[in-house]
């Protein structure tokens, strides 16, 4: 008769509050996103329109999940398309394989690769899920592509931006409070994140507003 | 390894090493030493091949000769009696904590766009010895990123650490002193003369050891990185040298060779051509399906019905004419065991002998295995003399070219040159016997002969004739390195002096044929008149009893003779085995007749070229790295062949594909793979008995030389008879006698299909000494009317110093004027008359 003991368990949880909080309540507005969550990537460029990939592999070989196929070529002199010698000649991530650990937007020498909000997608045939170089780049004006099988709604802009890196550099808490990168990432500009005690005293941790 | 470079290392000694007692040689490099005793030394000029220059000081170590311990660079320090070395203490690692954040100081630092990055020194060395981070803040020295400074070689720079490596290869090893430091103190760099590339056929060898990513080749440049690659260690089968490579690749196509250390063979150098011929595995034009003709066109087929066809036409030539009237050329680009599997197939199913792995343009096999055979190793041991009697090295067996060069400079070797034009090796020759084409028996006739003669013999004059003699009187061993100078002259002359040298006591012969495998072709019975393990029909019938259907009864045809044959009708069917007549056969006339006389020609191939697109059936074969198996190269060392990627669409391993074709004729070549061919050969071949075990239990992967039983005993070499020599037309002052050798860059597959190497064919012209040129009366480059026996041409002519007087030099396959165009194979001797477009001839 032990297994009851099993039962009562479940039977007691039934009674609990669910802590799983519902992505989309009815037909209404979606559940405000974690500041840190990692949605799909996009390659950045710099202000001037280049691209940053320099197609040095380096995302592709920490890459746990080897999702991520990159070549490299050399720039034509008269129209680089990076800075340098090298360019992102092929870039693909495959998103059944991805598992956004972001450990590709770490090893990145340029920021070139970083992960936005933006998760909602979802496709139906493996090669939509292959995101190309040109599915993942964003525009002159550092705007995503917005693809037929991704549901973003308008307003939802600032979840494209790349402004997801969790960790200060090597984990060094003097750089908490401080942007360890670039001010251009993604879409628009934002402040960096607070440090902890500030997070702490607002009970704001883990959401955005 | 110990130093193979300078000293002789002889004597033991002890040292102390990070506190253990470990013997030492003397003479010995302290930082070899240490390693042989598995401890790492970092460092990064320092390379076993070449001498120490203690350059980068990287090496520097702790060591205690008696009178305190100082800091000294461990490659320029020889091994001492008690000495005492600390490659761990303190002061040692701050001293290589210092030398690297030094060389750092001007590094650029581009690791993520360096070609270098995840295999670099450098990278490597920093992580594990260097600081964590530079004091330096100032700008660093900025160059212009990479310049070109050959076709093949791009050079940054920025990332250079000056190390003297790729400078010291070219000057020491190569021979071709092209780049140099320039400038001083801060702003010293590497770099070549202006206008003057780095024009090495071995250039890639210096982006293989430049410690930095200072230099990278553009075949290969930005292809991938180096944790993308996977790797598998094989042999290169672009020529007869063998060389070890590590064929890497990534996502199924071929990126890279490099070359592997092999003691005996390459000491880890590539020749360019071989190096990036791996463009040419992946080439577009690759043949991936079978093409059958029909309708008078080539269309593609599946393999089941162009093998059907391919048998049909087998059996029906055998049925109607016989097996004579079947001809089989080519194999020198299969592996040993596609090579067995064909002789099985031609010689033992459909019973033909007119098979021939050399397209008239080697010896005679039974030459090549009539004569005491010798390694590469023994030809260039020191004190020795070698004769070389064949074409220039440095063209066609590029890194035998190497190891002559350095047996000559650093180990005494005496070289003595017999060829119709200067070479490669002329430079540091003893005795360069430059001859008159066709007269090379009359110069190894004098060679032997008595000294003191002081009479001329075939255009050389007796003073360096006695050089030459002087150097064999001097005693130590013969050493013959034996092959064709020139395609336009008769085989005869050439075995008749191989047959005159044999004479001096302690002799052997290198066989330096050109093709790939074309060695163990020859060894595993593609060649007319002989069966697997080096025997004749007779000798050989009895060991093939009961493994083979058939052994042909008289000795077939060679492929000067098939062509022939083929051209008056009397060849029904021609298999070509990778071979392409037109290109390679010596004169294209015939080729082109006996390929138009012939009812159907069967080809195998990995691209359509001149003569596979003439075919009623072609069969894609799968190329290097994509079969297994091993290979034999010209000393005949067999090693091992190894996969790497998957051919092209259907292409097929050319063992399967004799394989398929004897099942289609009702035979069971009994094959289902590799290893049961080599079992085959091993217990079928006699030269090769054991071969298989040999292999699989040999420690290394230089492979092994067969005969396995140590050097052949004179009685089981095949006897030849030296053909008697066509007598020789005078020479006139107005005929010029033709010689043809070839370049390492040609119109070859190998280098057509790489695009990296399309540019650097030279291009055909006929080259004259200056004196024969200036009797013309035309500029440089101008064309010329070329008279040869059969057809009179116009082409462009050059000044060459090379080509002696009377002679004109002209080279095999290459665009402009091909030499294969004006030799006619039945002539002895090409003989041609040079005339200026506006009617002045040379001499007349
Ligand atoms: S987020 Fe992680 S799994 Fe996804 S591509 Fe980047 S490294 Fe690979
Ligand atoms: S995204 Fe970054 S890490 Fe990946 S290839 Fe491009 S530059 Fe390199
Ligand atoms: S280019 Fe490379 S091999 Fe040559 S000196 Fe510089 S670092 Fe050394
Ligand atoms: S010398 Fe011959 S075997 Fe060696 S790399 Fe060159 S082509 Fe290949
Ligand atoms: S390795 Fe000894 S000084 Fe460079």
């Amino acid at each position: 008769m032990g297994y009851l003991r099993g039962f009562a368990v479940t039977f007691r949880q039934i009674f609990q509050r669910p802590v799983t909080t519902p992505y989309l309540i009815g037909k209404g507005p979606k559940a405000p996103k974690p500041e840190r969550l990692h949605g799909r990537h996009v390659l950045n460029r710099y202000e001037d329109g280049m691209e940053k990939c320099i197609g040095c592999e380096l995302c592709a070989g920490v890459c746990p999940a080897r999702c991520i196929y990159v070549r490299g070529a050399d720039n034509p002199p008269t129209d680089p398309v990076s800075p340098g010698e090298r360019y992102g000649y092929v870039y693909e991530i495959n998103y059944l394989r991805c598992i956004h650990c972001d450990l590709c937007v770490e090893a990145c020498p340029t920021e070139a690769i970083t992960e936005t909000k933006l998760f909602e997608f979802s496709f139906t045939s493996r090669a939509d899920a292959i995101y190309t170089k040109d599915e993942l780049l964003v525009d002159e004006a550092g705007m995503p592509k917005h693809l037929p099988w991704e549901d973003w709604r308008p307003g939802e802009e600032e979840f494209t931006s790349g402004w997801v890196r969790a960790t200060a550099p090597a984990g060094d808490a003097s750089y908490e409070g401080r942007v360890g990168w670039s001010g251009e990432l993604g879409f628009g500009v934002r402040a960096p994140e607070g440090d902890q005690e500030s997070r702490d005293a607002s009970g704001s941790a883990g959401r955005a507003s | 390894m110990a130093d193979e470079t300078s000293t002789q290392v002889t004597g033991e000694l002890t040292i102390t090493l990070n506190g253990t007692q470990v013997d030492a040689r003397k003479g010995e490099l302290l930082i070899a030493a240490a390693e042989r005793h598995g401890v790492y030394i970092p460092h990064f000029c320092y390379h076993p091949r070449m001498r120490p220059v203690g350059m980068c000081r990287m090496c520097i170590v702790e060591v205690d000769t008696g009178r305190g311990p100082t800091l000294q660079p461990s490659c320029m320090l020889e091994c001492a009696e008690g000495m005492v070395v600390d490659t761990e203490s303190d002061v040692t690692s701050k001293a290589q904590d210092g030398i690297l954040e030094f060389l750092l100081i001007n590094h650029p630092l581009d690791c993520p766009v360096c070609d270098k990055g995840g295999e670099c020194p450098l990278q490597d060395q920093t992580m594990a010895y260097g600081p964590g981070e530079s004091r330096f803040v100032e700008s660093k020295r900025h160059h212009e990123k990479p310049i070109p400074i050959s076709d093949l070689v791009l050079l940054d720079r920025e990332r250079c650490i000056l190390c003297d490596r790729c400078t010291r290869f070219a000057k020491e090893v190569a021979g071709d002193p092209l780049i140099h430091f320039i400038n001083r103190g801060n702003h010293t760099e590497v770099n070549t003369f202006p206008d003057e590339p780095f024009a090495s056929y071995f250039s890639g060898n210096t982006v293989q050891i430049c410690p930095v990513g200072a230099l990278t080749a553009t075949p290969y440049r930005f292809k991938a990185r180096p944790w993308d690659l996977e790797q598998v260690e094989s042999t290169c089968q672009t020529c007869s040298v063998g060389c070890r490579v590590a064929v890497q690749s990534s996502r199924n196509e071929v990126l890279r060779y490099v070359g592997v250390d092999s003691d005996p063979v390459n000491w880890g150098w590539l020749c360019d051509k071989g190096r990036f011929a791996f463009e040419s595995v992946n080439g577009d034009e690759r043949l991936g399906e079978p093409l059958v003709r029909t309708g008078g066109e080539l269309r593609p087929a599946r393999w089941s019905e162009a093998i059907a066809s391919a048998a049909e036409v087998l059996q029906s030539t055998l049925t109607a004419h016989g097996p004579e009237a079947i001809g089989v050329i080519g194999g020198a680009r299969l592996t040993n065991e596609a090579a067995y599997a064909w002789a099985k197939l031609a010689k033992g199913v459909l019973g033909t002998d007119n098979v021939d792995a050399q397209l008239g343009d080697g010896l005679p096999a039974e030459v090549v295995l009539g004569l005491p055979s010798a390694t590469i190793d023994e030809v260039c041991a020191p004190g020795g003399t070698v004769i070389v009697l064949g074409p220039d090295t440095k063209e066609e067996l590029p890194v035998l070219f190497l190891r002559l060069r350095h047996a000559v400079l650093n180990d005494g070797v005496r070289l003595i040159e017999i060829a119709p034009t200067a070479t490669g090796l002329s430079a540091i020759a003893t005795a360069s016997l430059i001859h008159h084409p066709g007269e090379t028996a009359e110069v190894a006739r004098a060679l032997v002969g008595q000294p003191g003669l002081g009479t001329d013999a075939g255009g050389v004059n007796s003073a360096a004739l006695e050089v030459a003699r002087a150097a064999i009187a001097a005693g130590g061993p013969v050493r013959v390195v034996l092959g064709r100078a020139s395609v336009a002259e008769s085989v005869s002359w050439t075995v008749e002096a191989a047959s005159i040298l044999s004479s001096i006591p302690d002799t052997s012969f290198l066989m330096a044929l050109r093709r790939g495998n074309v060695r163990g072709a020859i060894d595993l019975g593609l060649s007319p008149g002989l069966l697997p393990g080096r025997v004749t029909l007779d000798g050989g019938r009895a060991n093939l009893s009961g493994l083979w259907p058939t052994v042909p009864a008289t000795p077939g045809m060679d492929t000067t003779a098939m062509l022939t044959a083929a051209a008056e009708g009397h060849l029904r069917t021609l298999v070509l085995v990778g071979a392409d007549p037109l290109a390679d056969f010596p004169d294209r006339d015939l080729a082109r007749r006996a390929l138009a006389g012939v009812e159907t020609i069967i080809a195998t191939d990995t691209y359509l070229t001149g003569s596979s697109s003439l075919a009623g059936v072609v069969l894609p074969a799968a190329g290097f790295a994509e079969v297994s198996g091993t290979t034999t190269n010209l000393e005949g060392r067999v090693s091992v062949l190894s996969q790497r990627v998957t051919p092209p669409g259907t292409a097929r391993s050319d063992w399967a594909i004799a394989s398929d074709l004897a099942r289609a004729l009702g035979v069971d070549l009994g094959f289902a793979s590799v290893e049961d061919i080599l079992t085959e050969i091993s217990s079928a071949a006699p030269s090769h008995a054991g071969l298989a075990d040999a292999l699989a239990s040999s420690s290394d992967t230089d492979g092994v030389v067969v005969p396995l039983s140590g050097p052949t005993p004179a009685d089981a070499l095949l006897s030849f008879t030296v053909p008697t020599s066509d007598a020789l037309l005078p020479r006139h002052s107005y005929s010029l006698r033709l010689v043809v050798g070839r370049k390492l860059y040609d119109e070859g597959t190998a280098v057509h299909h790489s695009p990296a190497m399309t540019n650097l064919p030279v291009g055909g012209a006929l080259r004259l000494n200056r004196y024969d040129f200036d009797r013309l009366g035309v500029a440089e480059g101008d064309l010329v009317r070329v008279i040869a026996p059969a057809l009179t041409i116009e082409a462009p002519v050059v000044v060459d110093p090379a080509v002696p007087r009377g002679s004109a030099g002209a080279w095999f396959n290459q665009d402009g004027l091909c030499a294969a165009d004006l030799i006619d194979i039945t002539a002895p001797l090409t003989v041609l008359q040079v005339e200026s477009l506006n009617g002045q001839g040379a001499g007349s």
